[in-house]
């Protein structure tokens, strides 16, 4: 029985491979058939490959081809090292922008991070089992929630709460804006760490119980380490989400164009003054040109950033 | 084959005694076509409202009715994406700010009339011309100052190419220019935005048509007059402007009658009024 199927085994590649040698002459055979298949799949594969990569480049040429013709007007030191957007008088200093949108970035990673990773340890290492079935489909719907519904929130719950709890009279500005993005991308980092952290081996930890650590210490000297780089991936996901955000932030950032020198100060962002202008400017003007030209720069920080994840997670990883 | 006959036959079957259904319905009226709306968010409840209207008697035509700000409208109409641009202004012409929109032409729909707008615990409930210009400067930023009591002053304002803001600027405060920074300065997008901010922002004052104004916020007199359709009528309440519905060429087809229903002396009367928009007729 076990010598017969040996054999099999060996021959039936060989036969298939004889099939398809031997055929011809029927244009509709069997080889020509799968041979056609064969190469129209891999075009078919090929060009949606291409296709995805040519709507990028598409995008991208587009959005700088027509953005650089900022630049015959205003110049480039103005563009980037003015806070002054005051495009009515002809005042285009895009900087607060770029200022906000890295600073939005980086706060709301800072307050979603850490809760993310506890939430994902949590999940992964800290729940028994019943519950874990239970909170991971809920985690994944608190993904789909449309972004415009925490912007809502944000507005009608969370900034009259902030005003009250700081006394100031208006609570529009960066903080609230960080707030409501690192709950909408809470669930997105917490999810895929989650995943990240219950992919790390389970002999991983028993060697580290079995050296006699505390569940503390393996948790944050083993299984972390070991899951950095699905976190960092995770991260990478969040950042992506709150870095183009647009809804959620115009609702609570307060619209206004001017560099954000405290938390609560209302201001702009590269996202928000986008979708507040784009459809107020004339076509052929140059301040249509620098909303392009906003958008062009939204584009390459988000793939910069990107990048620089990846080379730091690099970096680490041989560190270590 | 047989499969899947059954029930494409069924449907085909549906799809005609439908159609055939929904001809004989609609007999009375064999106007049909789609009309895109974008532009002014003042607008937006007369559009809304004869939107429902109209559908009703001619049920074949497609009305989408959107608004950001009336900047909007018009350039909808010079690309092509909209049918009827909403205006506070006459786009047809150079206005401050803005230039004419090359073979447009103006409809005039409706009057509207905008009112400086405070949240319910603002105390005060007239200004002067300069208080609102010093307020809408920045140069106040204080509610004693105007007789209020002791309170920061929330500065509400509608973002460049909104209507409102055009007439706001040019009749309440006499062209002077807004104030642009400060930690109690914000701006919105659409008046719907603009509700929302007055209503939940304590010591926020802005300004809005009177179809928005709602009783979670007091509509201010200025200049001791209120901002009512009398007040308007007998001229002591001057922030008012004609709404336009700016089409590309004359309007043709369902928009000519879409704009026509609008223009009529019913509609003026009844719905617009109710609206608390003023009839075109009453001010000419």
């Amino acid at each position: 029985m076990l010598e017969m199927n040996a054999q099999s085994r060996v021959i039936a590649p060989a036969e298939l491979g004889n099939s398809l040698r031997q055929a011809g002459g029927d244009p509709l055979d069997r080889r020509s058939r799968l041979k056609f298949f064969n190469s129209t799949f891999k075009i078919v594969c090929v060009s949606a490959a291409v296709f995805v990569c040519l709507v990028l480049f598409g995008i991208l040429i587009l959005m700088f081809r027509t953005g650089v013709m900022t630049f015959e007007t205003v110049s480039f030191k103005e563009f980037f090292f003015s806070t002054n957007w005051d495009p009515e008088n002809g005042h285009f200093g895009a900087l607060l922008f770029i200022f906000g949108t890295f600073a939005l970035t980086a706060l709301t990673l800072v307050l979603a991070v850490p809760i993310a990773v506890l939430i994902a340890v949590f999940l992964a290492e800290i729940t028994p089992v019943w519950l874990r079935g239970t909170l991971r489909p809920i985690m994944d719907l608190l993904v789909g929630i449309p972004s415009v519904v925490y912007g809502y929130l944000g507005l009608t719950i969370l900034i009259p709460m902030l005003r009250e709890l700081t006394g100031r009279d208006l609570a529009d500005g960066l903080l609230a804006a960080a707030i409501v993005l690192a709950i909408m991308v809470l669930p997105t980092i917490a999810r895929i760490s989650d995943d990240a952290i219950s992919a790390v081996p389970k002999k991983y930890r028993d060697a580290s119980y079995a050296l006699g650590s505390t569940r503390f210490q393996t948790i944050f000297r083993v299984v972390l380490p070991a899951a950095r780089s699905g976190i960092v991936y995770a991260v990478i996901l969040g950042m992506a989400r709150a870095i183009g955000e647009t809804m959620a932030v115009v609702m609570v950032i307060g619209n206004t164009p001017q560099l954000a020198d405290s938390l609560f100060t209302p201001t702009a962002v590269l996202t928000s003054n986008i979708v507040m202008q784009i459809t107020s400017v004339e076509f052929d003007s140059t301040w249509n040109y620098a909303l392009y030209l906003m958008g062009f720069l939204l584009l390459a920080i988000s793939l910069l950033l990107i990048v620089a994840v990846r080379l730091l997670q690099k970096k680490g990883a041989k560190a270590s | 084959m047989k499969k899947w006959f059954k029930p494409a036959a069924l449907i085909a079957l549906a799809v005609s005694l439908t159609a055939g259904g929904a001809s004989v319905a609609s007999a009375a009226s064999s106007l049909k076509g789609k009309i895109v709306i974008n532009g002014s968010s003042a607008l937006l409840p007369l559009t809304l409202q004869a939107k429902s209207e109209f559908q009703k008697l001619n049920p074949k035509v497609k009305i989408s009715a959107s608004a950001v700000s009336s900047i909007a409208g018009p350039q909808s109409v010079r690309k092509g994406i909209a049918d009827i641009g909403a205006v506070d202004w006459d786009a047809s012409v150079d206005v401050p700010g803005f230039k004419k929109f090359d073979g447009q032409v103006a409809n005039p729909v409706a009057v509207t009339v905008f009112a400086a707008v405070v949240n319910k615990n603002v105390g005060v409930s007239n200004l002067t011309t300069k208080q609102l210009q010093d307020i809408f400067s920045g140069k106040v930023t204080n509610w004693k100052d105007v007789g209020g009591s002791d309170a920061n002053i929330v500065v509400v304002n509608r973002k460049f190419g909104s209507g409102t803001r055009v007439n706001f600027q040019m009749k309440a405060l006499g062209g002077q220019d807004f104030m642009t920074k400060g930690d109690n300065y914000k701006e919105t997008g659409s008046s719907g935005d603009m509700k929302t901010a007055i209503e939940t922002t304590p010591n926020a004052i802005g300004y809005i048509d009177l179809p928005y104004v709602t009783d979670k916020m007091k509509a201010l007199s200025i200049n001791g007059a209120a901002p009512t359709e009398k007040n308007v009528l007998n001229g002591t309440y001057k922030v008012w402007g004609i709404g336009y519905f700016m089409t590309k060429g004359q309007p043709t087809g369902a928009t000519k009658a879409f704009i026509e229903y609008i223009q009529s002396a019913k509609f003026q009367n009844g719905s617009l009024k109710k609206l608390k928009f003023i009839p075109l007729a009453a001010v000419k």
